[in-house]
């Protein structure tokens, strides 16, 4: 009885998340079983072809290319974004604050106008290029543009404040006694730092880390801009089968399948984290 | 205890935010472009900004993005935390559940929700509008509320709670009491974030917003066939500007506050 | 205390919540006789001056919804057909809309400036008996060209798609983001026709599209011409009215009719066939049809206009712009991409393969 109160409360948030992404994904999982015409139009006829499509060679490596900007920028994302939320989380709380404001402040200009930022700072004609040459350093300009390590930065740049945010919470409950009784036991700041803060905080990186890599796998005029379209991304193929492609049985198939893929990975990391995981999903 | 941040923890925060603001500030300093296209710089302006006043279409967007934007933050607010509370609540077979439902929003690509949703809310008959955009906004912004808040619920000393209860305390009081002040910073920084993502997303909007709601992103998205001009930027920097202010104000406020804590 | 107040703000903000939803969402009555609603591309594909001025002579409101795409606006109107007028999508889009029957015949009786509509541009594929569209803005893909880093990179001058081949060009090249339109740039270099589905000519054609890649700097739909203004490329295939504003830009850039034709696109009009006030539309359309107006729509958004009286209200620069005033013998080495739905995907699956190598 006690048990039955104790979920009741749960049901409605079930019900709500349920309905309005369950049905959705109802309907994406039955469309990538369905053909259409040569309008576009779907057809309600069973079909394998879709799915046959998915394992085209070709598509797997579209796949291969995405987990790995996702998986980088997931990585990027924390190394760069943890001295942040930690140093920040140390602060005095005006300053945390402060700090917390300038973090956010950037995000809430249009991703698609920062994503220009970023090509007058890097094009060939571009600020740093100037600034360069300028100075004597370099004699033509240096191509940084429409590279993978480039799409790399600006997706880097789009999600880093969901690995800070959540970093910064994890560390910000951190009981700071532990670390007293730390130092108080002879722990150096590297020693205390490793022992203690990483693995309380685990579950912190762990959380930023899925909220970056998740979106970094859909995430497509980063890499149209800054990569300059040369390669293509999960994303950019979904997006294009469902509008000039016409074709939206294949981006259902392709959007299933990279579900898949990613309870998939985030299900082998949430094994390999063990107990300190269980921060994150699954 | 806290920590003194070292010399090394200023420098590294101060490079950070030097590279998080030279792209916001290529942005700013556009907006000043005589030129219309990002190509080249031909000298200095204010046009953008005069043309920006007169035009009543960009300005519409805004509001209604700002609109949705904070109804959904504050949805996501309260759904976000209501369920992190619940979940810890619950069984572990039903936090499970909430968990595998929380992760669902994050893993359809947008396209594919914003068209199965366009097909859904057709069928149940709504006006496609604020409450359209909102109810789809905020799917995507509770899962992350949710998990900002259980990350720091996590962590609660289950025995504070207990002898809050033994103490004659009501689930409710103790909620309000223990749990919410200590999960407030969680729920103001992924309010933010939710704000953030909801003034930024595009094709979701794209397929929920009636005839008469074109969001901000949408609108500036759907320049780029003829081009996004400078007067994107100009606003840009308006709301920038703007922001700082708000941050400014309330770092006052916030200095006053302590002071009368005191 | 505090948290006393914490809960009451926290419940004032959910009642607050609860009713700007609910005043919200009633908002969104259907159209009443004094509007009108429209959808297409943003920006000002149709310039606000011109809306403004409809809206203060007749008193209709228009609202204006914008998209980023054909599709998006497939996905509204077949969601929606009672909630939209009037759209403009590109030809082949008039074409689907056309055979899903999603569109309402146009009553001619009721356009009487349809009679300025130019009439090479009658009876196009998609729209055979011009029952259903109203052509708005015509466009071209040529090449914009800076002769002289071509020329200093030790490349022959650029006349036609081949000359894109040129070893010399190694990254240096800008085209737009499409695979039919890519694809079209390989064929027609090999001689062959757009969306070719002769799985020889394909072949070859794929074959030869590989070879390009290594020039390729670039893929970019809206912009492409800014690779052009800032060097970063020599050579682009592009949409006239990006190349039109490259030139304005740089002034030393040229634009180049590949001697081996290029297509052509004609963004229309057409009406739902469940348009809540076809009246308002129709009083927007010959509103748009005017000569005067149509000639100050094309200057402003630097698209060809079809409007033949229109022609004497276009200014003298825009006159003597080859790549606005189509001179009948480029408008003659044009062509549509017709029937793209046979061979799209195979289309995709080779671009895939391009852009992959």
């Amino acid at each position: 009885m006690q048990t039955l109160k104790r979920n009741l409360l749960a049901v409605p948030i079930l019900v709500w998340l349920g309905l309005l992404v369950g049905i959705p994904l109802v309907f994406v999982f039955v469309l990538s079983f369905l053909s259409r015409d040569s309008l576009g139009t779907i057809v309600f006829q069973f079909t394998l072809e879709n799915w046959q499509r998915v394992l085209d060679p070709i598509y797997l490596r579209v796949f291969r290319n995405s987990l790995l900007l996702a998986f980088l920028t997931g990585l990027v994302t924390i190394v760069v974004g943890y001295p942040v939320a930690y140093i920040t989380a140390n602060l005095e709380p005006k300053k945390r604050a402060l700090s917390i404001g300038l973090i956010m402040l950037p995000f809430w200009i249009s991703s698609l106008l920062r994503t220009y930022g970023w090509m007058i700072l890097l094009g060939n004609a571009g600020i740093v290029n100037n600034i360069l040459l300028g100075l004597g350093i370099i004699d033509k300009p240096l191509p940084m543009m429409y590279k993978f390590g480039t799409t790399l930065v600006g997706t880097a740049y789009m999600l880093i404040p969901f690995a800070i945010v959540a970093i910064f919470n994890s560390v910000d409950k951190l009981d700071r006694s532990l670390l007293e009784a730390s130092y108080d036991l002879g722990a150096n700041r590297r020693q205390t730092f490793f022992n203690i803060t990483l693995p309380l905080t685990l579950p912190g990186i762990a959380g930023g880390f899925t909220l970056v890599f998740i979106p970094a796998l859909g995430l497509f005029y980063v890499s149209d801009l800054l990569g300059g379209g040369n390669t293509i991304f999960l994303g950019n193929l979904i997006n294009t089968q469902v509008t000039r492609g016409r074709n939206r049985p294949l981006a259902a198939a392709f959007s299933i399948a990279m579900i898949i893929v990613v309870l998939l990975v985030i299900s082998i990391y949430g094994k390999v984290a063990k107990d300190d995981a269980e921060g994150l999903f699954l | 205890m806290r920590m003194k941040t070292s010399r090394f923890g200023t420098f590294y925060l101060s490079l950070f935010f030097v590279i998080l603001y030279l792209p916001v500030l290529s942005v700013i300093l556009y907006s000043f472009n005589a030129s219309p296209s990002t190509a080249q710089w031909t000298g200095f302006t204010l046009d953008w900004y005069r043309t920006l006043f007169e035009d009543r279409v960009i300005a519409a967007s805004f509001r209604i993005s700002m609109e949705v934007a904070v109804i959904t933050s504050i949805v996501s607010a309260i759904l976000g935390t209501a369920s992190a509370v619940v979940a810890m609540r619950s069984t572990a077979g039903m936090k499970r559940a909430i968990q595998g439902v929380m992760i669902l929003p994050l893993l359809i690509p947008e396209v594919a929700l914003g068209i199965a949703l366009l097909i859904f809310f057709n069928l149940l008959n709504l006006p496609f509008g604020h409450f359209t955009l909102v109810a789809s906004h905020s799917l995507f912004c509770v899962p992350y509320v949710y998990i900002m808040v259980q990350l720091r619920l996590k962590e609660i000393d289950r025995s504070i709670l207990e002898s809050a209860r033994d103490l004659g305390a009501t689930r409710w009081q103790a909620t309000r009491t223990i749990i919410l002040p200590l999960v407030t910073p969680s729920i103001i920084t992924a309010s933010l974030l939710a704000l953030a993502m909801s003034l930024d997303d595009v094709i979701i909007s794209t397929y929920m917003s009636g005839p008469r709601t074109t969001t901000l992103p949408v609108h500036i998205f759907s320049m780029m066939r003829v081009g996004v001009t400078p007067k994107v930027n100009a606003l840009c920097t308006l709301i920038l500007v703007g922001m700082f202010f708000v941050v400014g104000l309330s770092q006052l406020f916030t200095k006053k506050r302590h002071k009368e804590d005191l | 205390m505090k948290n006393q107040r914490f809960s009451q703000v926290v419940g004032m903000l959910m009642v607050a919540l609860l009713a700007v939803t609910l005043v919200l969402s009633v908002e969104q009555a259907v159209a009443a006789a004094g509007e009108i609603n429209l959808m297409t591309w943003g920006g000002d594909f149709i310039p606000r001056e011109i809306i403004n001025e409809f809206e203060a002579e007749t008193g209709i409101k228009v609202h204006y919804k914008e998209v980023t795409s054909n599709e998006d606006m497939q996905s509204l109107l077949e969601a929606n057909p009672d909630q939209y007028d009037l759209a403009v999508v590109t030809d082949y889009m008039v074409d689907i809309l056309r055979q899903t029957n999603m569109l309402g015949v146009l009553d001619k009786d009721q356009l009487p400036n349809y009679a300025n509509i130019n009439p090479v541009y009658h009876g196009p594929y998609y729209d055979p008996t011009d029952e259903y569209s109203i052509p708005y803005a015509v466009s071209t893909s040529l090449l914009l060209v800076n002769p002289a880093a071509v020329e200093s990179l030790g490349a022959q001058p650029i006349t036609g798609y081949n000359d894109l081949w040129q070893k010399e060009l190694v990254n240096n090249v800008v085209v737009v983001d499409w695979s039919v339109e890519i694809m079209g740039v390989a064929l027609k270099a090999l001689g062959y026709e757009y969306n070719e589905t002769d799985p020889e000519k394909v072949a070859k054609a794929r074959e030869k599209l590989f070879a390009l890649k290594p020039n390729i700097v670039r893929f970019e739909t809206n912009t492409p011409e800014d690779s052009l203004v800032n060097g970063e490329a020599v050579a682009g295939f592009m949409y006239s009215n990006q190349a039109v504003k490259g030139v304005q830009a740089r002034p030393d850039l040229a634009p180049v009719f590949p001697v081996e034709g290029m297509p052509i696109f004609i963004d229309s009009w057409v009406m739902s066939k469940e348009a809540p006030n076809k009246e308002g539309a129709y009083q927007f359309l010959n509103f748009i049809m005017r000569p005067e107006i149509a000639a100050r729509i094309a200057d402003l958004t630097k698209f060809t206009s079809p409007n033949k009286a229109a022609e004497e209200f276009l200014p003298e620069d825009f006159k003597n712009n080859p790549m606005l005033n189509l001179a009948d013998e480029v408008l003659e080495n044009t062509s549509f991409y017709i029937a793209v739905d046979k061979v799209l995907d195979e289309y995709e699956h080779i671009y895939l393969e391009f852009k992959l190598r």
